[in-house]
């Protein structure tokens, strides 16, 4: 009889906190929600406003007889009624403004069909189109120029960036982890200034370098700036993870008889794989999200983030198809940032090798 | 037993080595590619063209119509949005410190704002902000119906704009490491607090900030950095010149008036700029951190 007042205040306060916790989530999530619904919507949709708070999946048509030719008008949520949107003959029009327009292709045979139904008496005639909810991402890569390439080139950079990182900066953390030596303080005083130091502070001085070098506006010339800053911060991660595989381990296989190189080949190495893994995610991370660098470091062979920079600045683009851009842009990074969460917040929450 | 003799002082000069064998190829690498361009330029923003000392290329940026402006506009981003987000960031941590069913899909969730690529927070602002956007068409349906016109305002209403964006994309990742970094102090020793008759904010004063203290300083100085870069959702949402700001000024100088014959200077004098502020910050860091104290105990 007494507790029951105080379980009923606790799930008060247990049903307060929960609304809360959504609240939180909400506000974080719903910006997010709309770059991904606005990624789906066909054109008409994305100008309209109020937004709507979610994709169509279907187009309602009416067609009648117009001025020019047939008359087609669609269904409009917000008006609550049909709106004429074209008044045309040219059956291929119609056709071509279902995909762009409306995002609902539609060939002109079947288009043909309905005004063979109309002619035949139905005025007006009613009928629906399926909406393709991934045409805003094939149209993004195939008006949007450079895009596929600039895909694969941003790719070609991470690949690059992982492999010159993991192989300098893994031995670098190995040493770290392992020898206590004269200069060790400084070296790693050092590691950490070069890992704050601010990419366009070493963007700008490589213009001239990397042209001198030859690799001016090529995947070479970024993935040797990007592995500036991931270098420092492989050597950061990697140093932890062979620091908490015991030194003991190596030794054991070592009084076996194999050699040291052996030793950690077969014994550190696989243990600490999950660690270089994160580390390799990271640096990917780092190449795909960096903008200002590749903008300055190249010309006519963009990355995939400079190019929907671009296909954003000035907005001469669609804004459902920079959603699709951004969007694309952003899926790799979410997926892993989910891998190495754990990793980030270490990083956040305090330096040390 | 001399071939004995001799192997070993050998092994013990390859042991002593090995380290810096390791270490060799960062310190190469940061030679050629890190150094010494950045050395150079920094020889050659106090050249002028024919090689002689001048110190005309700065004087030239600071004389230019948006440096001063592009300045104070970091300045007022860098402090304004790290210190609501560290105060927010807290306060919220505070309210949600315990462990709940679902905290790892929360936690999981605050991450995401962190993590996605300017480009990618800039298309989903510039989205939203524009007069029929998405937060106009929210407002709508919430039943506000006059349009917002974000983007129209003043000077000082972006700038308050742009900190409420970036304080959406930093506060959850602070409060997940402040959080973190709450539930690593042991209960008793807040017990302790309490028992000594302290009430909830002294508790917090005395006990809870000075534990979190360097958690909350790495992260303090790692945003400040990031802050005094931020520049690609202001060209996005406002495009170049309206609200400069010092990194902005230097993509504007290479990108966008590149057909100048100053605009290499230009851009490297901003890029000298923001380097030195940044590394003024980072030794600051490196400093209070303990870079150098901290890596004894570690081994």
């Amino acid at each position: 009889m007494v507790k029951k007042p105080v379980k009923f205040g606790k799930l008060i306060r247990q049903t307060i906190f929960y609304l809360f916790i959504t609240f939180l989530a909400m506000v974080i999530l719903l910006p997010t929600y709309f770059l991904f619904s606005l990624s789906f919507m066909s054109t008409r949709e994305a100008y309209e406003f109020p937004l709507p708070m979610a994709p169509a999946l279907r187009v309602d048509y009416s067609m009648t007889y117009g001025k020019r030719g047939y008359l087609l008008s669609v269904f409009d949520n917000n008006e609550g009624d049909y709106q004429t949107v074209l008044d045309t003959n040219d059956l291929e029009k119609m056709s071509e403004y279902m995909r762009y327009q409306l995002g609902a292709p539609m060939s002109i045979l079947e288009i043909e069909e309905h005004v063979k139904l109309l002619e035949s008496g139905t005025d007006p005639v009613k009928f629906t189109g399926k909406r393709n909810l991934w045409l805003n991402y094939g149209t993004f890569f195939s008006i949007t120029r450079n895009a596929v390439p600039a895909l694969i080139r941003s790719l070609q950079i991470a690949a690059m960036t992982i492999g010159i990182s993991l192989t300098i900066g893994g031995l670098a953390g190995y040493a770290f982890a392992r020898y206590v030596f004269a200069g060790r303080d400084a070296l790693k005083f050092s590691v950490l200034f070069v890992r704050i130091f601010p990419g366009v502070a070493i963007a700008m001085p490589m213009v001239i370098f990397l042209a001198d070098l030859g690799f001016y506006d090529r995947p070479i010339g970024l993935s040797l700036v990007y592995s500036i800053g991931s270098i420092a911060l492989t050597i950061w991660i990697t140093a932890s993870i062979f620091l908490g595989i015991p030194v003991s381990l190596e030794e054991a296989a070592v009084v076996f008889g194999a050699t040291k190189f052996r030793a950690f080949l077969k014994i550190t190495l696989p243990l600490a794989l999950p660690g270089l893994a994160a580390a390799a995610m990271y640096t990917f991370l780092g190449a795909w999200n960096e903008t200002v660098s590749a903008i300055i470091l190249t010309q006519f062979n963009p990355t995939f983030s400079v190019v929907v920079y671009q296909s954003l600045l000035g907005s001469v683009g669609q804004v459902n198809l920079a959603a699709a851009g951004g969007l694309v842009m952003a899926l790799p990074s979410v997926i892993f940032t989910f891998f190495i969460r754990r990793y980030i917040n270490q990083m956040w929450g305090g330096v040390t090798i | 037993m001399q071939a004995a003799a001799q192997v070993k002082p050998k092994q013990k000069i390859w042991k002593k080595l090995t380290p810096y064998l390791l270490i060799l190829p960062v310190v190469i690498y940061y030679a050629i590619f890190w150094l010494r361009p950045v050395l150079t330029t920094i020889v050659n923003s106090f050249r002028d063209a024919s090689g002689a000392f001048t110190f005309d290329n700065y004087l030239m940026v600071f004389a230019e119509r948006d440096f001063i402006p592009a300045l104070r506009n970091t300045a007022i981003i860098v402090v304004f949005s790290v210190t609501l987000e560290f105060l927010l960031a807290l306060f919220l941590a505070l309210l949600i410190n315990r462990k709940f069913t679902g905290s790892t899909v929360f936690l999981f969730l605050a991450m995401i704002p962190m993590a996605l690529p300017a480009v990618a927070s800039g298309a989903m602002w510039l989205t939203g902000l524009t007069s029929h956007g998405w937060i106009n068409s929210l407002l709508f349906h919430l039943g506000f119906e006059h349009k917002i016109y974000w983007l129209a305002g003043s000077e000082a209403s972006l700038l308050a704009l742009l900190i409420v964006i970036d304080a959406w994309t930093v506060i959850p990742s602070v409060m997940i490491i402040l959080l973190a970094g709450l539930q690593n102090i042991p209960k008793e020793v807040e017990e302790a607090g309490y028992v000594f008759g302290g009430d909830y904010l002294t508790v917090l004063r005395k006990i809870v900030i000075p534990i979190l203290n360097p958690t909350i300083q790495t992260a303090v100085i790692l945003r400040l950095i990031s802050a005094i870069q931020i520049w690609l959702v202001i060209v996005l949402l406002v495009g170049f010149s309206r609200l400069p700001v010092l990194v902005e000024r230097i993509v504007y100088y290479h990108e966008e008036m590149s057909g100048l014959n100053i605009s290499y200077q230009m851009a490297t004098g901003y890029t000298i700029i923001v380097t030195v502020i940044v590394s003024i910050v980072a030794l600051f860091y490196l400093r209070v951190s303990g870079a150098f104290g901290k890596s004894k105990e570690a081994k």
